[in-house]
């Protein structure tokens, strides 16, 4: 366990001394901040509902930007054979990285809660949806976070790691779209794969464990996935 | 000198890698003691990486088997990797670490708790004449002492193994021969496993030589006992090989 929390404090670090960490966190503030003030004085409701939507829109841009170096960037310096030779696990490799991504993904996140401070502040939100629409956040970022090492995982090259992440996200996240020209079987299929459908009831109040278990699901999916690509050599 | 009372430190047996349908490495059997430095010697492309690469756990072997301290390289590759210290060709380091941070990751990686990595540290720092360097980026330093570094973070939890790939590599002449000196101090306390694509280096240093071409092990010999020169012996063993 002494290297597992040696290479999560390595993996913040390395996080927090690049500057692209802060500046994908002050954008991210900059522009959910900007959507919730105008919605809250031309609508004056006290919901955070549109603001879930809009971060999981920006979590689909912004998630690949953090994780698109994770694994790439040490296969490309070579570190990963420093990293692979020493006595740790592939899988503690992959677990430090994952939790790392996750950390600055949920502080970005955590810092929206200023937004429903205000609510509670000025007026009388219902709080469970409030509730609910963080965990399903948290959910979905973990997906994202675990998908975005997995495609780092097959590549040197960060911006390819970024734009096939993009893909892959933004796909799943519309893959229901899909649905409605495909026969039945194939239709409840596509649905169920589709990230939007199962992010859509945390964000409105609803949640279940079906949904929940897909997320976890595609989590333990993506890192399984990421610790056979560094297996394979 | 090796000691041939202890159990070898590495054992390898009919080690084969394959990369599709290239073969890398061939049929490669030899053990090395105690004591001992061992020269891998060998073209470019001859394998010698990819030989390293498999006793440090990096690369699974085709077929074969590689034992290190009595441990399999693949199926007990943790407790295998515990015995090595790795210096690899390009010296890889994270440059935006400072050295003694790096050191500290490196000796908690292996397993050393707060004191024993801290004194560890403090060890090779010292050993490896880095001090003044401590607290700088490894990114800013110079190649000299990126490999210094390098070799510092491998003898971190004193390996019973210390492999060095082509340890002079882009040193200069005062470099190549404090590490070449250094190489002399430390078999004192392991076995060293060394590569080289250049004669001079591995006669300098190694009790005994093994050559490679095309990633066969054409032989292995002592250099103290050989009555030719290695360059001779590397000629009489290569030819009628193609280039």
């Amino acid at each position: 366990m002494k290297g597992l929390s040696a290479l999560i404090d390595k993996e913040l670090r390395t996080l927090f001394q690049a500057p692209i960490a802060w500046i994908v966190i002050g954008v991210f503030l900059g522009l959910t901040g900007y959507s919730f003030t105008l919605t809250l004085f031309n609508n004056r409701y006290a919901t955070l509902a549109h603001i879930f939507f809009q971060v999981a829109g920006l979590l689909l841009l912004i998630v690949p930007i953090i994780t698109m170096r994770l694994l790439a960037e040490e296969r490309r310096a070579g570190t990963l054979e420093l990293l692979l030779t020493a006595p740790v696990r592939e899988s503690h490799v992959v677990l430090a990285k994952y939790l790392a991504g996750m950390a600055v993904v949920l502080i970005m996140i955590g810092l929206t809660a200023a937004y429903a401070v205000v609510l509670g502040l000025y007026g009388t939100p219902e709080w469970g949806p409030i509730y609910s629409g963080y965990l399903g956040l948290a959910l979905l970022a973990s997906t994202l976070v675990s998908l975005g090492l997995a495609v780092s995982a097959f590549t040197a090259n960060q911006v390819i790691a970024a734009i096939v992440t993009i893909g892959i996200s933004f796909f799943l996240w519309m893959v229901d779209t899909l649905a409605a020209m495909l026969p039945d079987p194939l239709e409840r299929v596509f649905i169920s794969l589709s990230l939007l459908a199962r992010f859509t009831p945390f964000a409105t109040g609803a949640m279940y464990t079906s949904d929940a278990g897909f997320f976890i699901s595609t989590t333990l999916l993506a890192l399984f996935i990421a610790m056979r690509a560094l297996a394979r050599r | 000198m090796a000691d041939s009372a202890l159990p070898p430190v590495v054992v390898v047996e009919r080690l084969s890698k394959s990369y599709g349908a290239r073969r890398a490495v061939s049929d490669v059997s030899f053990d090395m003691r105690h004591g001992e430095v061992m020269g891998l010697l060998g073209p470019n492309g001859s394998g010698k990486s990819t030989i390293l690469r498999i006793l440090t756990g990096y690369l699974r072997p085709t077929s074969g088997r590689a034992q290190i301290c009595g441990f399999d390289v693949v199926a007990q590759s943790l407790q295998a990797r515990q015995c090595v210290g790795y210096v690899p060709e390009d010296v890889p380091l994270y440059a935006q670490m400072r050295v003694h941070e790096f050191l500290t990751f490196m000796g908690q990686l292996r397993g050393l708790d707060r004191t024993s990595c801290v004194r560890a540290v403090d060890e090779v720092i010292e050993r490896l004449s880095i001090g003044p360097h401590r607290s700088q980026l490894i990114g800013k330093l110079s190649r000299g002492y990126r490999q210094r570094v390098a070799i510092a973070q491998a003898l971190l939890g004193r390996p019973k193994l210390l492999i060095l790939d082509e340890p002079t590599n882009g040193l200069d002449p005062r470099q190549i021969i404090e590490v070449r000196e250094l190489i002399r101090v430390l078999a004192n306390d392991m076995a060293i496993l060394v590569t080289s694509h250049i004669l001079v280096e591995i006669e300098r240093v190694a009790h005994r030589v093994a050559i490679l071409l095309e990633g066969r092990l054409l032989g292995v010999r002592a250099l103290a006992d050989a009555t030719i020169g290695l360059e001779e012996l590397f000629l009489s063993l290569t030819e009628g090989e193609p280039e």
